[in-house]
């Protein structure tokens, strides 16, 4: 699993580390849910995000 | 009394809106110190819209039905001059100068504004506890929860303060309460209402819709708000259709997905009863009851979480540095988004697309799905866990397990009452439709609601 108060300090994220230990088991959890999926998204995938280029309109 | 009954009322001078809006907030005044249900009352301002609705209503003027009813929003939808907290000490003081698009179409319909409902802080949970401003109780069984986030709104509907009161739905806020409270709640699909003017919680999982005492009251709101808004850039331009179902509307060839996997599993056994129950009445009318296999909700749920972990913790940066104004569990939640990398957000997005394909080909086999909406009914205020069968499962996770992933798809999903526990305490039914079908989810509830009543 990943250490994440060696995380929190790495970005200097100032999360007192009793609060780290109280959301590591969640953060683990979801670790192992979520990383199995990410190894097999085909490249083509786009996110679901959108963003719109719209054309210049005189006003 | 529900919304339509009171039109009806209204239209044939056996009330007026005066009366309405007074029983109203003669209700609020009973039940609010215990419940503890609404925010803010708007005691002056409804008065005042009620008599104006009275005198249009008088001069043939008829905004349809929404006209003159007393409502309340969720404060988490801007009001001008009126304060909207986002139930956060951060929002204590803020007054906006403008209306959210749903507030300002509602009060083009005439609705009366009572007041602004209480919900989770910043809508980021489902038990609707408070820290700033006291937990709301639910009005089932006041030792309850009403569920969340829009908690005050459900609370508010069901003890009958309101006919209609407004919430919004980030991973079930919507669908939870109503089914914890035993009211109808509908989360439309994403475009179909603005949110405009919506403090919001999660860029691309947050949707706003009514809960109600009927499932045509509903209608009729949906109606009301729904349409193309180009202040908000995922509003959709598709039209609208009628909303409302014909009385007696028949159901019958229709085809009703029941999940064959994860949706039945981990529940209340109490739950189970009654969904499968709904689904046998469904049947009896006419409809066709499929066994269907769904997509892996597990993943689709985790991808959830990481999406309104990451946006809810970018969204809120700004103010996290004053750890203190925040309850505990909220903060905890902007910690844990704060810790995902970038690349995890991105990836949830990308297997979002992949989940949305997947799913588009159930659609083929049937018009709607049944599931329950919560496993539960309403735990306990202060229960952490809670036990189903041989597992004990984390409060927020259980209420959220069966919700969260239609928000990540935005189809529209309806959560209507279908019984009552052991305990007396209420169960939903969630009915999941295809995207922008929400007349064919309506329609389907309303049979049910016909021949249950």
């Amino acid at each position: 699993m990943k250490k994440w108060k060696k995380i929190a300090e790495a970005y200097d994220l100032r999360i007192p580390e009793s609060d780290i230990e109280r959301i590591a088991p969640s953060l683990d959890a979801l670790e192992s849910a979520f990383r199995p999926l990410t190894k097999n998204i085909p490249d083509d995938v786009e996110p679901a995000i959108t963003f719109r280029v719209l054309p210049e309109t005189d006003e | 009394m529900t919304l339509l009954e009171a039109v009806r009322a209204l239209r044939r001078r056996a009330v007026s809106s005066a009366e309405l809006t007074e029983f109203s907030l003669q209700r609020i005044a009973e039940l609010n110190p215990t419940l503890n249900a609404m925010l803010t009352v708007i005691e002056d301002g409804a008065r005042e819209q009620a008599k104006a609705a009275d005198k249009e209503l008088s001069r043939g003027v008829d905004r349809g039905p929404l006209h003159g009813i007393p409502i309340a929003v969720k404060d988490v939808f801007e009001t001008c001059g009126v304060r909207t907290t986002c139930g956060s000490v951060i929002f204590l003081h803020h007054i906006p100068q403008r209306d959210a698009a749903v507030v300002e179409r509602l009060a083009a319909a005439g609705a009366v504004l009572v007041g602004k409902a209480g919900m989770h802080e910043l809508a980021y949970g489902i038990t609707s506890n408070n820290p700033h401003f006291g937990a709301i109780h639910n009005p089932c069984n006041p030792e309850h929860i009403p569920g969340g986030s829009s908690g005050g709104s459900g609370a508010a509907v069901a003890s009958e303060m309101v006919f209609m009161a407004m919430g919004s739905d980030t991973g079930g806020s919507i669908r939870i309460p109503a089914s914890f409270c035993g009211t109808v709640g509908l989360k439309p699909t994403s475009g179909r209402v603005s949110r405009y003017g919506v403090m919001p919680l999660d860029f691309s999982l947050d949707h706003m819709g009514p809960l109600t005492r009927s499932v045509r009251d509903t209608a009729v709101t949906l109606q009301a708000i729904a349409g193309f808004d180009p202040r908000d850039e995922t509003s959709s331009q598709e039209p609208v259709p009628n909303y409302l179902p014909e009385p007696r509307c028949s159901i019958r060839g229709l085809r009703i997905g029941l999940p064959q996997n994860f949706y039945f599993e981990r529940l209340d056994p109490d739950v189970n009863i009654a969904v499968r129950r709904m689904a046998a009445t469904a049947e009896s009318l006419g409809a066709c009851i499929l066994p269907v296999r769904v997509p892996d909700i597990e993943a689709l749920n985790a991808i959830g979480r990481v999406i309104l972990l990451a946006e809810a913790s970018a969204l809120m940066e700004k103010y996290i540095g004053n750890r203190d104004q925040f309850g505990s569990d909220v903060v905890a939640l902007f910690d844990q988004g704060r810790l995902l990398p970038a690349t995890d957000y991105v990836n949830a997005q990308r297997l979002r697309r992949m989940m949305q394909r997947e799913f588009a080909g159930l659609w083929a086999q049937v018009d709607c799905l049944f599931t329950p909406t919560t496993p539960m009914a309403a735990p306990r205020i202060g229960d952490k866990t809670v036990h189903l069968g041989e597992f004990v499962e984390d409060v927020r996770l259980a209420a959220t397990r069966l919700v969260r992933g239609i928000n990540v798809l935005g189809l529209p999903a309806l959560s209507i009452p279908c019984g009552r526990d052991s305990q007396g305490l209420p169960v939903g039914l969630q009915i999941i439709g295809r995207p922008f079908d929400e007349a064919l989810i309506l329609r389907v509830a309303a049979a049910l609601e016909d021949a249950t009543l």
